[in-house]
């Protein structure tokens, strides 16, 4: 299995190798970005303030750059055995859940780049600035949590881009869907809200994609 | 002798324009066995069946003893596949491919690939989209070869090559063959081509199989009969009338399959003689039970 998952790994890197480079470098980029210029150690209040709206607006890119390393990574995993109607993939002589989860953990391992640089250039960039008193950095907390909105959306977009286009067409119309009900709803006066509803599901804990939500801080008080 | 393909009144259905119904099928063990048939007659659709890509309405297939699709991975391990068309990934160069293969197949033969690279004349840097239409295919050959299966199945291997490609690649199976002592279920259209390596061969037309018979008793039993002073009905004769027309006042013009020349005397017991016989080769002898078949389904 070790073969396999080296031959499998070996690929998704060839497939992806730009996506990991780019995402790796944003993921150092962006910590060390977010706190530039911060702080002096004389600084005082008001200085506080500053740095944390910076790592704050900052703090935004960091689901973003989850979200788009996930979409991308997971559509470049998949999309050789579309083009070619998955046949290669069928003839292979495994199980074909394992060949899912060889190209699964493949596309995880490869995004363990991106992750570990958030981790690293969030501890340069409170290593080499000095916070302001009342002020404490999190690059630890930080890292986790990139990590696992880096997988919520691999996995999330993963198991989309697996299906046929067929599935994919059944997504995009229950969303169709949920819209003209919604649309159809307010035209008639109801107190219907899907879509607020769908945010609270998914977005507010314990939602699957509550990860994403709420504030990015390197730094906080 | 045990068979490398069993299949017993298999049944599958695309929607409402095709299906294939009670379909029985047995390719013996060690033999180079044709699968002939026109286009959309089922061909890629029954192999697809057969390696467990598509699921049946119902019957039994059974793959070197093992069911399918219950056991494919342990099947596929044993089956090397080259499909109709180019299924490999364009990105990858020829090295990266066969590193890939070799890493999903225990019994990979890293020293057949080498040799396969140097003899098909392949450049291991070539990406894969860059590669002719005959390399494409000797690709193919080679990494379904290396893997070292009991059972090979070829969908139309050789469609669109050259003669020189096709030459070296249907070579190169012959020799698998005598080496190994493996099973090539192979189909075409190019029926010359089947006649050639082949010792058993099947006809499908329309999602039916037609004739299934070792390769020398249809090419030996299929003639075409000149008979005169045959009476309008002739019973239930020994062999099979394929076709029957009258030949311009000369009697008539009969293609018959299963024939043997003990079967005179039956033609000679209704009246009538038989004026000549006249050997048919496998592309005429393929036509004519189209022919035939076609002439006795209606939807054909």
């Amino acid at each position: 299995m070790i073969h396999m998952f080296r031959a499998v790994l070996y690929t998704q890197w060839k497939w992806s190798r730009l996506i990991v480079v780019l995402g790796t470098i944003a993921a150092f980029a962006i910590p060390l970005l977010s706190v530039q210029g911060a702080a002096r150690a004389d600084r005082g209040a008001l200085q506080a303030q500053d740095l944390l709206r910076s790592v704050q607006s900052w703090g935004s890119l960091y689901p973003l750059l989850a979200t788009a390393l996930g979409l991308f990574m997971a559509m470049a995993a998949w999309a050789p055995d579309h083009r070619g109607r998955h046949i290669h993939a069928l003839t292979l002589p495994l199980e074909r859940w394992r060949y899912v989860l060889l190209r699964f953990t493949a596309g995880f391992v490869l995004l363990a780049a991106p992750i570990a640089a958030i981790l690293i250039g969030s501890s340069l960039a409170v290593l080499t600035a000095t916070l302001p008193p009342g002020l404490q950095a999190y690059p630890i907390a930080l890292g986790v949590r990139f990590a696992f909105a880096v997988f919520v959306a691999y996995a999330v977009f993963f198991a989309v881009s697996a299906g046929t286009a067929r599935t994919a067409g059944i997504i995009l119309a229950v969303i169709a869907a949920l819209i003209l009900v919604q649309v159809f709803a307010s035209m008639a006066n109801l107190d219907l809200d899907l879509f607020g509803a769908a945010q609270t599901a998914l977005l507010l804990g314990p939602g699957p994609l509550a990860v994403f939500a709420g504030r990015w801080m390197l730094v906080d008080v | 002798m045990t068979d490398a393909i069993h299949i017993e009144r298999l049944h599958y259905r695309v929607g409402n324009a095709f299906e294939i119904k009670d379909l029985d099928l047995h390719v013996p063990a060690g033999s180079i066995y044709g699968f002939l048939g026109p286009n959309g007659s089922g061909k890629t659709t029954t192999i697809r069946l057969i390696l467990g890509l598509l699921r049946p309405l119902s019957g039994k297939v059974t793959v070197l003893g093992d069911p399918m699709p219950e056991q494919h991975a342990r099947i596929l391990a044993r089956v090397g596949y080259v499909p109709e068309q180019p299924h490999l990934d364009t990105t990858l160069t020829v090295r990266e491919l066969i590193d890939f293969q070799a890493a999903f197949y225990p019994r990979w033969d890293r020293a057949r690939a080498e040799e396969l690279v140097a003899r098909f004349e392949l450049d291991g840097d070539q990406l894969f989209g860059r590669l002719s239409k005959g390399q494409k295919a000797k690709l193919m050959i080679l990494l379904a070869l290396a893997q070292c299966g009991d059972l090979l199945v070829l969908d139309e291997p050789t469609d669109g090559l050259d003669p020189v490609v096709r030459r070296d690649i249907l070579s190169a199976l012959v020799t698998y063959v005598s080496e190994r002592g493996a099973t090539i279920f192979i189909s075409s259209h190019l029926v010359h081509e089947l006649e050639r390596v082949c010792d058993w061969v099947a006809v499908m037309d329309n999602g039916r199989l037609i004739t299934e018979s070792p390769m020398e008793k249809l090419k030996h039993g299929t003639k075409r009969l000149v008979v005169s002073g045959v009476p309008r009905e002739i019973g239930d004769p020994p062999f099979r009338m394929l076709s029957r027309e009258s030949s311009n006042g000369a009697g008539e013009s009969w293609v018959v399959g299963d024939w043997e020349p003990a079967m005179t005397s039956y033609i000679e017991s209704l009246g009538a003689s038989v004026r000549e016989v006249i050997d048919l080769d496998l592309e005429d002898g393929f036509v004519e039970l189209l022919r035939s078949f076609r002439g006795r389904t209606p939807h054909a």
